[in-house]
Parts: C-alpha cells; sequence; structure tokens
C-alpha cells in the first residue's frame, strides 16, 4: 500500500524543470504560439465564461483592430463563423498564425486589473507601482539631539511637540501610482566574433650552431594569432552628474495658498479634518487610508479645547462627555495623490492633510516627506494652508525630502493642508 | 513436501512495523525532493540572450500565468522618416512612415500594436535615413507582460525602439539585441529620460538578458542585423506570422510635450548677511 501511494505521488506532483518538447537550440527552431487551438468554450465577447477576466480595455474596445494575420488554406473551404473566437469581421480574412487554428486565434483572456496571484497583498506587481508615504522601514524616531533616524525614501511622517515635552512622530498612508519605466540593455556583437583566424607569423630561418656549445635561442615564435573579436567600443549609457551642493537645507517663504479644492481633495477628511465612512474608497483607491484609522475617530467631540471621552454609565440611557483629564496627544496625517497613474513626465499633486486629533495642543509641527528616486519635486510648488516655512534636502536616493514647519502651534481639532507638486521622472 | 515458513505473529507485526517506516519515510523524502524540484525562482538566469529568437518566450509560456493569448501592447519608435512593416500571411504590409499623425515626444513616430506573448514577429524597416535602399529585418520577441489598471493598458505599451545608431549597426554587419526591461522603481536611475529611451551597453562575452535581470523584469527583446536573410516563401523567416492587434496611435491630447524645466535642486541657501558698515564718523 505505502509503495503504491508513493509510486501515485510521485507520478502526480512533477511539474518540475520539464524539457522542452522541442529541440529549442536547433537552427530550424519555429516557435509556436501556444493558443495552438480555438477553445471551443470561449465565449462570444472573448472571455473565458465564469473567469471575470474579460476585462479588456475600454479604448482597446473601442479602437482596436485586429490585422489578420491570414493563412491561406490548401483547399477553399467555407470558412467558419469566427467572430465569436477573434472579433474579425466575419467576411474579412481569417486572423490566425499558423496552420490548425483556421477557426481563428482565439481572443484571449485579459488578466490585468482585478486578477492578481492568491495571497498576495496589492498592488500586484510591486515593480510597476510608485510608493509614497507610509513608514516603510523601521520605524522612525527622534535622536537625542532632534535628528530624525531612520527616515528613508518614500517615507511620509509628521513630527511634534507635546507640552509634556515629548517628541512624537506618526506616519501617514501610502499612496501608489502606477508608473512602469521601461529600460534597455543593449548589446552589439559581430558574426564573427566565434571565428579564429590564423595567419603565417613569418618564415622560420634555421641557424646553424657556430660553435658546439653555442646554442641559438628560439629565434621565431610561431604564434598563431587569434583574430580578436570586435569589441565594441562603449559609450557611457548613462551619466550621470552629482552636484553638491554648499547647503542642505534652504528655506523657502511661504506662498500663497489656493483654497479650492481639486477633485481629488473633495472628500471630508481632506476639507475639513471629519473622516467619513464615504470617504473610505475614495481614499482607498489610490492608497491605503481606508486602513490607516478606525471608527473610533470618526466623530470628535471637543470641549473647551479638548477632547471629551464617554463616561460609560449604564444606569443612563444617554452618553454624558466630559474633558478627559489624561493628556493624549496625537496628530493624524492623510496623503493623497492626484492620479492613480502616471506616465514618466507627468505631474502629479500630493495633498498631505494634517489634524490635532488629540486632547491638547501640540507645537513644532513638522510634515516630512522624503520623496522615492522617480519623483521630482516642482520647485517652490509647496503651500499649506496655515502659516509654514517649507524647505528641501537632498536624500539618498538623489530626490528630495521636502519638509513643512508650522509656524504656530496647533489647537485642538485644528488641522491645515500641505500640498505639492511633482513631477514622475 | 516443501516446508512451509510460518512466521509468527510478534515477526510479521515487526516486519510490517518496519515496512511502515520505510514507506512513510520514502513519501516524505520524495515529496520534499519534488517540492525542491518545482521551485522555480522568478528569473531568467537560465535563458540566455543569444537563444533563437522565440526560445525564450517559449519557456517563458511554459511557466504558466496569464500569459498565454495575451497581446501585450507595445509601441514601436523608430527615426523620422523611417519606414516600418510588420508581416501579414508571410507578407510585408505597405510600409507606414513612423512619425506621421503622432506627436509622441519621446521620439519622432510611433505605432502601437500589440502582440502575443511567445511568438516573434518580423518587422522590415526601410526608407532608412543616410541608406535609403537598405532594408533591415528585426524581430520582436515578447516574453513577459505588464498588468496594467483595466484602462490603461495600451497607454503604458511597452516601448521598444529601434534607434538610428542601431540600423546604421545592422547595416555594418553587427548584431544588435535589446532587451527591453521594466525597471525596478527601488532601483531606478533618479534621471529623467529624454527624448530617447535609457539603456545600458553590454559588452559581448555577457549576457544581456542576465543584466536586465538584475536591473528589473525583461519584457521584450529586440534583435536586428548579422545578416540579410533570404526572403521567400519560406515560413521560417516570418515566423508563422503570428496575428497582431493594432492600436490607434496617440492623439495630441495624450502626447505630452517634453518638460524644459531644470531638474528640482534645492534652492540656494540664502545668501549671508553683509556685514554692517562702518559707522562714519
Amino acid at each position: 500500500m505505502a509503495i503504491i501511494l508513493l509510486g501515485v505521488l510521485i507520478l502526480c506532483s512533477c511539474r518540475g524543470n520539464a524539457p522542452p518538447t522541442t529541440n529549442t537550440w536547433s537552427p530550424s527552431f519555429n516557435p509556436q504560439p501556444t493558443t495552438t487551438a480555438p477553445n471551443p468554450v470561449v465565449d462570444p465577447q472573448g472571455g473565458y465564461p465564469g473567469s471575470g477576466l474579460n476585462d479588456r480595455p475600454a479604448d482597446d474596445q473601442a479602437g482596436y483592430a485586429v490585422v489578420p494575420a491570414e493563412y491561406i488554406a490548401p483547399q477553399p473551404q467555407p470558412q467558419p463563423q469566427v467572430q465569436a473566437y477573434t472579433a474579425a469581421p466575419i467576411d474579412g480574412p481569417c486572423i490566425m498564425g499558423m496552420p490548425g487554428m483556421e477557426a481563428g486565434v482565439p481572443v484571449p483572456y485579459t488578466a490585468a486589473g482585478p486578477w492578481i496571484p492568491p495571497g498576495i497583498v496589492p498592488p500586484w506587481p510591486a515593480d510597476e507601482y510608485l510608493r509614497d508615504g507610509g513608514n516603510v522601514g523601521p520605524p522612525v524616531a527622534v535622536g537625542k539631539n532632534g535628528e530624525l533616524l531612520g527616515l528613508q525614501m518614500e517615507d511620509t511622517v509628521a513630527r511634534y511637540n507635546t507640552l509634556d515635552g515629548r517628541t512624537l512622530v506618526e506616519p501617514s498612508n501610502k499612496v501608489d501610482l502606477y508608473s512602469p519605466r521601461f529600460n534597455a540593455v543593449r548589446q552589439v556583437v559581430d558574426a564573427e566574433v566565434d571565428q579564429q583566424r590564423h595567419r603565417a607569423s613569418g618564415i622560420a630561418l634555421p641557424v646553424k650552431p657556430v660553435m658546439p656549445r653555442t646554442s641559438e635561442p628560439v629565434a621565431l615564435n610561431a604564434q598563431n594569432l587569434r583574430a580578436v573579436r570586435d569589441i565594441g567600443t562603449n559609450p557611457a549609457g548613462q551619466l550621470r552628474a552629482r552636484v553638491t551642493h554648499a547647503t542642505l537645507d534652504s528655506e523657502l517663504l511661504p506662498r500663497a495658498f489656493d483654497n479650492g479644492f481639486r477633485p481629488f481633495e473633495n472628500v471630508s477628511v481632506i476639507r475639513s479634518g471629519i473622516y467619513l465612512g464615504s470617504d473610505a474608497p475614495v481614499l482607498a483607491r489610490g492608497s491605503q487610508a481606508a486602513i490607516a484609522w478606525g471608527s473610533a475617530e470618526g466623530v470628535h467631540v471637543i470641549l473647551d479645547e479638548r477632547t471629551a471621552a464617554a463616561l460609560v454609565a449604564k444606569q443612563k440611557l444617554q452618553e454624558t462627555y466630559a474633558i478627559d483629564s489624561a493628556p493624549n496627544p496625537r496628530l493624524r496625517i492623510v496623503k493623497a495623490a492626484s492620479t492613480p497613474v502616471a506616465e514618466p513626465g507627468d505631474e502629479v499633486s500630493f495633498t498631505i492633510r494634517f489634524d490635532n486629533v488629540g486632547n491638547q495642543p501640540i507645537g513644532s509641527v513638522q510634515i516630512i516627506d522624503s520623496l522615492t528616486t522617480r519623483l521630482e519635486y516642482v520647485p517652490d510648488s509647496a503651500q499649506c494652508s496655515l502659516k509654514a516655512r517649507f524647505s528641501t534636502q537632498p536624500n539618498e536616493g538623489e530626490s528630495l525630502v521636502v519638509r513643512c514647519v508650522l509656524s504656530d502651534p496647533l489647537p485642538v481639532g485644528k488641522g491645515g493642508v500641505f500640498r505639492f507638486r511633482c513631477i514622475v521622472r | 513436501m516443501v516446508p512451509k515458513l510460518r512466521l509468527t505473529t510478534r515477526i510479521r507485526q515487526q516486519v510490517s512495523r518496519v515496512a511502515g517506516e520505510l514507506a512513510g519515510v520514502s513519501i516524505v523524502l520524495a515529496c520534499l525532493a519534488v517540492s525542491g524540484l518545482a521551485q522555480e525562482p522568478a528569473v531568467h538566469y537560465w535563458h540566455q540572450g543569444i537563444m533563437p529568437p522565440g526560445a525564450i518566450g517559449s519557456r517563458q509560456l511554459q511557466r504558466g500565468g496569464p500569459l498565454a493569448g495575451f497581446f501585450q501592447p507595445v509601441e514601436i519608435k523608430a527615426p523620422q522618416g523611417v519606414s516600418i512593416s510588420l508581416a501579414v500571411a508571410d507578407h510585408f504590409l505597405p510600409p507606414q512612415e513612423a512619425g506621421a499623425g503622432t506627436m509622441y515626444p519621446w521620439s519622432a513616430g510611433g505605432s502601437r500594436v500589440g502582440l502575443l506573448i511567445g511568438s516573434v514577429y518580423r518587422l522590415r524597416v526601410t526608407n532608412i535615413p543616410r541608406a535609403e535602399g537598405v532594408e533591415i529585418f528585426p524581430t520582436i520577441e515578447v516574453i513577459d507582460r505588464t498588468f496594467a489598471p483595466v484602462d490603461q493598458q495600451v497607454r503604458f505599451a511597452i516601448p521598444v525602439e529601434i534607434a538610428q545608431q542601431d540600423l546604421e549597426l545592422a547595416m555594418e554587419g553587427k548584431f544588435v539585441t535589446r532587451v527591453i526591461y521594466l525597471e525596478d522603481p527601488h532601483n531606478a536611475l533618479p534621471v529623467r529620460n529624454s527624448e530617447s529611451q535609457s539603456w545600458f551597453e553590454v559588452t559581448p562575452g555577457h549576457d544581456p538578458l542576465a543584466v536586465a535581470d538584475e536591473l528589473g523584469r525583461p519584457v521584450a527583446i529586440l534583435r536586428m542585423g548579422a545578416r540579410v536573410p533570404d526572403q521567400g516563401p519560406d515560413p521560417n523567416f516570418y515566423f508563422g506570422s503570428p496575428a497582431w492587434v493594432k492600436y490607434p496611435p496617440r492623439t495630441a491630447a495624450q502626447a505630452k510635450p517634453v518638460r524644459e524645466t531644470a531638474p528640482a535642486r534645492p534652492a540656494a541657501a540664502p545668501a549671508a548677511p553683509a556685514a554692517p558698515a562702518a559707522k562714519q564718523p
């Protein structure tokens, strides 16, 4: 019984490195597409029924045209209705690529968008997205001298001082931008790279010995010189120029603040700092803001500029609010981007909403955003709804750390908006 | 009469127990071995860039995933005036001049098509500047796909650039291989792409596919040059003329002008306050 089970197990789990069915090293190797035969279960819309993967782009549906790769059958015969497979005109040429596909190439399922491998947290694949915001690496902390420790690329945090002398750090949510960038690796070889040329190195002239004890050394070494392959001169692919800055920080005077809210900012948490449940789908579209806070922060009652806490009194039907005497300083920051997708060269606006959701005023509020490598800060684009100073500082990714320092302490229940623009490299 | 061997009940139990233990250990070892063989790292290192066209894509399809039958949008770019033809039914279509009616900033022209992953597409490039009458027959092989949002697949097509320098090298008899890869955003170059696509040069003897795999995720391979193939009814020259999809070109609204702004640098530090002038008596 055990031997039978062993055999069945080995035979059933053989997804190893199966040898290719064709000799891929053969010079006459002709790759064949895997769509070897039309799938009879393809639905008329081109997707696999029930798969939920029929998500051809909207603009594709509007404007694409299948260019026929016509195959001339040896014997003319009426073509079947190929539109169900190919989305090509019925009276047009059959689109196909090789014999055996007379019925056409099945319009494939497009697994982009909703499809991700099971168990993978979106966004996926990660190499097609730019991430900015949150605290990716180790938690950002404040050193003894007030410096920020552990601030890495893509981090967006806010630091502030409390009344009892502590300095706290609060990260923002993450913002994901779909912005793939493509580069290339080029290799230039000569067709004669594998040839070895041998040429005559000279004529060997034997020399007679002059004296019996004198032996002439080898006068000529017939060495076959092998042809050196054509080593192409390789110019520098990239010129990376580093500009050393005399100073690390530079302060910019605050500019005028645009009070108008942009479409992507038109959510309650950005406008007024009050988080509503209806904001979650909007923010979750390009960020993980929906999980950054819970329902406990949804409604706040402010009494005498101090956050009130609910007194649980079971003997009464209503809830009584009173001022919580325990200090609980807290700053909430929410980050949003103007677009979830961006091509290289596009300009993206970032908006950071900050609110004092604690029960005591906080001071020295700084919002720090370390931009990722592919985000280039637009100079003089920072603005804040409160009186603030802006500064920039290079980071390790040859981008900038944008800093907004509020000039005044932030009272309880108050907040503001910090905006800046970036160009996607 | 043959004596019949009769085992006692105790011996039979011992033999059964030992056999069961051996079978269990064998099953565990077999599971570990098979699972180890099935582990495939997400790299292409066992491929080589010198493999014949189509071999890498075919092996990529064998690894599974939503690759088979997917038309990956690809944007073919060429210098201004160059004509490009794709093959249909073992014949090249009438050439289309690159750059006509397009305003794409990275090159003079571009056309977007959907190509099957794993298939090899033969192109004909004519009307090359300073080499009129010369024809180059590159091949494009898409070996991986992108997972753009549903309505953004064509917008984020894979750019395949046929540079003027590559065409000149191909005319000299050189064999040019370009491996287009998706850049890892954590190892991205902190530069802004100019009119042409950034590329690295790999010396002969190195594998461009392995280099591209270190820098990101290879998605397409462009090959050209080395020899002039024999044109004729040979379908191998056209690699079976696989089907492709033509997408509309970029519109003027989709095209973006090349930004000329200087890279962002920290603003200059404010000048030091001037020393107070000496008081005049």
